[in-house]
């Protein structure tokens, strides 16, 4: 019986998903079975809730509802920016160091597919990023504003906020992931996402109407939706179009990398 | 259907941009057979690998692994090999033992425990049990090699594809790949590339040897060791010897004989055309005359370097 019940079972997965939960679990361990994860959590609290304590220190002694939507913009603008620029420089190296290493040869010569490969890496990179740079830093930002202003923002509106900027982080990541796997230079792919981004700072200002078409407007969204401000008339239209957008590029992403020959 | 070809390539080609690495390959190998696969540099001995593998797209051509299509069923297909690369590369974060239980893992969904013994088997196999908790990235060429045969093995493979497995091995790891083969020569098939021409003499039954992309021979490797001009035997005589000479050559299965002398010895090269009346009666034949004594009598055959050697000349050299 115990013989019986240690034999192998062969793995049954089929479909274009063979070798995904494999794969998430490898994923998982880069980040969570090494030091990655523990430098990224110090990483972004100095980086994010550091730079807050040093603009925000004295922030509650006037007015501390102003103090409050003041340090909420600084983390959706400010930090929102730091953790754009991070997501595209943690996960440039996903699927080309894979790709140049040869580590994406070895594993796929094994039964999985190549869209379960690239899937387990969007979905564990993400969830890792924005939970190491997004969670955690926004708990300690509550106690922060908690120290500062002996006040709370309102945690329904925080959270809508945060889901913009989750949003804005997971197109940026498909996007790292989508270039990683068309280019051969960490340079290329780290810089049309970084210079994406920029561009999102500076092209709106001369062609307002890209505000509409584009993810620019979602750091400007995550502080509206924080503070408890009402939304613009163009939000469902820039949500659901950069829901597409993110959605294509992972869906170019398996194209190329199905082409691709090791 | 337990007699089909293990792999079954017909035209298959692969051209990159301008170059044909692989020039219609028809290929069978046996099943339970230990086939090398041999070539000079950029012959397309991995190009093939490859495309049996899935991870480069024949540009015209078929193949079939177990039946499956190498295109359409690349996962089916995958699920029986067992595949070490020319270079391995593995994630250097992790250890062998995890290594191992990654691979595994893509082939069978548990029991954990089973998972985890089956891992400790090949570990010690592969003689990696000592450092089986250790990181990748220490590894040395020759562990890196080992770890390599065991993760292509973890699986039980019905069909085991080795990219020069022992390329990198000291002496004694390649007496140990070559026993790990001959003992998966039971239940599986074993392709595998190399240029250690004795290791393919030594374990191989098939050989094929690939040049500029193009199959230029593929036998049993007896066959092959007895050269492209026949069966001949070689015999050493001292003494008078022309009419011995003449008698051999009156006989129905002889087709020709080369004879030189030296140092008062000497030597006849006999090809014939059967090889069992050969064994039967060329001695007889040759002893029949009292004139003449036999020195050394036996079947000729050719090292496997030699025979490569000279399909490649002929067929020009492969190195780009």
């Amino acid at each position: 019986m115990a013989t019986t019940s240690l034999q192998l079972q062969p793995a049954s997965g089929h479909g274009w998903l063979t070798g995904f939960v494999n794969m998430i679990d490898k994923e998982y361990g880069s980040w969570w079975r090494t030091r990655r994860a523990l430098y990224h959590f110090i990483m972004w609290l100095l980086i994010i809730n550091g730079f807050l304590l040093l603009v925000g220190f004295d922030a509650g002694r006037q007015n501390p509802w102003a103090a409050v939507d003041d340090l909420i913009e600084v983390f959706f603008r400010v930090g929102g920016l730091f953790a754009t620029i991070g997501v595209i420089v943690a996960t440039q190296n996903t699927v080309l160091a894979e790709r140049e290493l040869g580590t994406a040869e070895w594993v796929l010569s094994k039964p999985v597919t190549r869209e379960a490969f690239l899937l387990s890496k969007l979905l564990v990179n993400g969830l890792s990023f924005i939970g190491l740079a997004v969670l955690i830093p926004s708990v300690a930002f509550f106690l922060q504003t908690l120290f500062a202003t002996y006040l709370q923002p309102d945690i329904d509106a925080f959270l809508l906020g945060a889901a913009f900027h989750i949003q804005q982080l997971l197109f940026y990541l498909a996007l790292t992931m989508a270039l990683g796997t068309f280019f051969n230079s960490r340079g290329a792919v780290s810089g049309m996402a970084i210079g994406l981004v920029f561009a999102g700072l500076i092209l709106p200002n001369f062609f307002p109407w890209l505000w509409d078409y584009t993810p620019w407007q979602l750091p400007s969204l995550a502080y509206f939706a924080a503070v408890g401000r009402a939304l613009p008339d163009g939000t469902a239209p820039v949500v659901i179009l950069t829901g597409l957008y993110t959605l294509l590029l992972v869906l170019l992403a398996f194209w190329r990398f199905n082409r691709e020959e090791f | 259907m337990t007699d089909a070809p293990v792999i079954r390539t017909q035209n298959l080609t692969k051209t990159y941009k301008n170059v044909r690495a692989l020039r219609s390959l028809d290929l069978e190998v046996p099943r339970n057979s230990i086939f090398g696969f041999l070539g000079p540099n950029g012959a397309g001995k991995t190009t093939t690998i490859k495309l049996l593998l899935g991870l480069v797209r024949p540009t015209a051509g078929t193949a079939e692994v177990f039946g499956h299509d190498i295109v359409g069923d690349t996962i089916d297909v995958r699920r029986r090999i067992g595949y070490l690369p020319q270079e391995p590369r593995y994630y250097e974060h992790l250890t062998a033992r995890e290594t191992l239980r990654f691979t595994a893992r893509f082939f069978y969904q548990g029991p954990a425990p089973a998972i985890e013994r089956r891992v400790a088997e090949t570990l010690e196999l592969v003689g990696l049990s000592d450092r089986a908790d250790r990181p990748v990235k220490g590894f040395s060429s020759g562990e890196r090699q080992r770890l390599g045969i065991g993760q292509a093995q973890v699986s039980n493979p019905d069909l085991l594809i080795l990219d020069e497995p022992a390329a990198s091995l000291d002496p004694m790891g390649r007496r140990d790949v070559l026993a790990i083969m001959e003992r998966l020569r039971e239940r599986a098939t074993v392709f595998y590339s190399t240029h250690i021409l004795d290791d393919v003499q030594r374990v191989s039954d098939t050989v094929a040897i690939l040049n500029r992309g193009e199959l230029i021979a593929r036998a049993p490797i007896e066959e092959l060791l007895v050269g492209s001009e026949g069966v001949a035997y070689s015999v050493v005589l001292r003494g008078e010897a022309a009419e011995a000479r003449s008698r051999v050559a009156n006989q129905p299965w002889v087709s020709e004989i080369h004879a030189s002398t030296e140092n008062g010895r000497t030597e006849w090269l006999v090809r014939v055309t059967d090889t069992e009346a050969a064994e039967a009666q060329l001695l007889r034949v040759i002893l029949a005359d009292e004139r003449v004594n036999v020195a050394a009598f036996g079947r000729r055959t050719y090292e496997l370097e030699e025979v490569f050697m000279n399909l490649v000349e002929e067929n020009g050299n492969g190195d780009d």
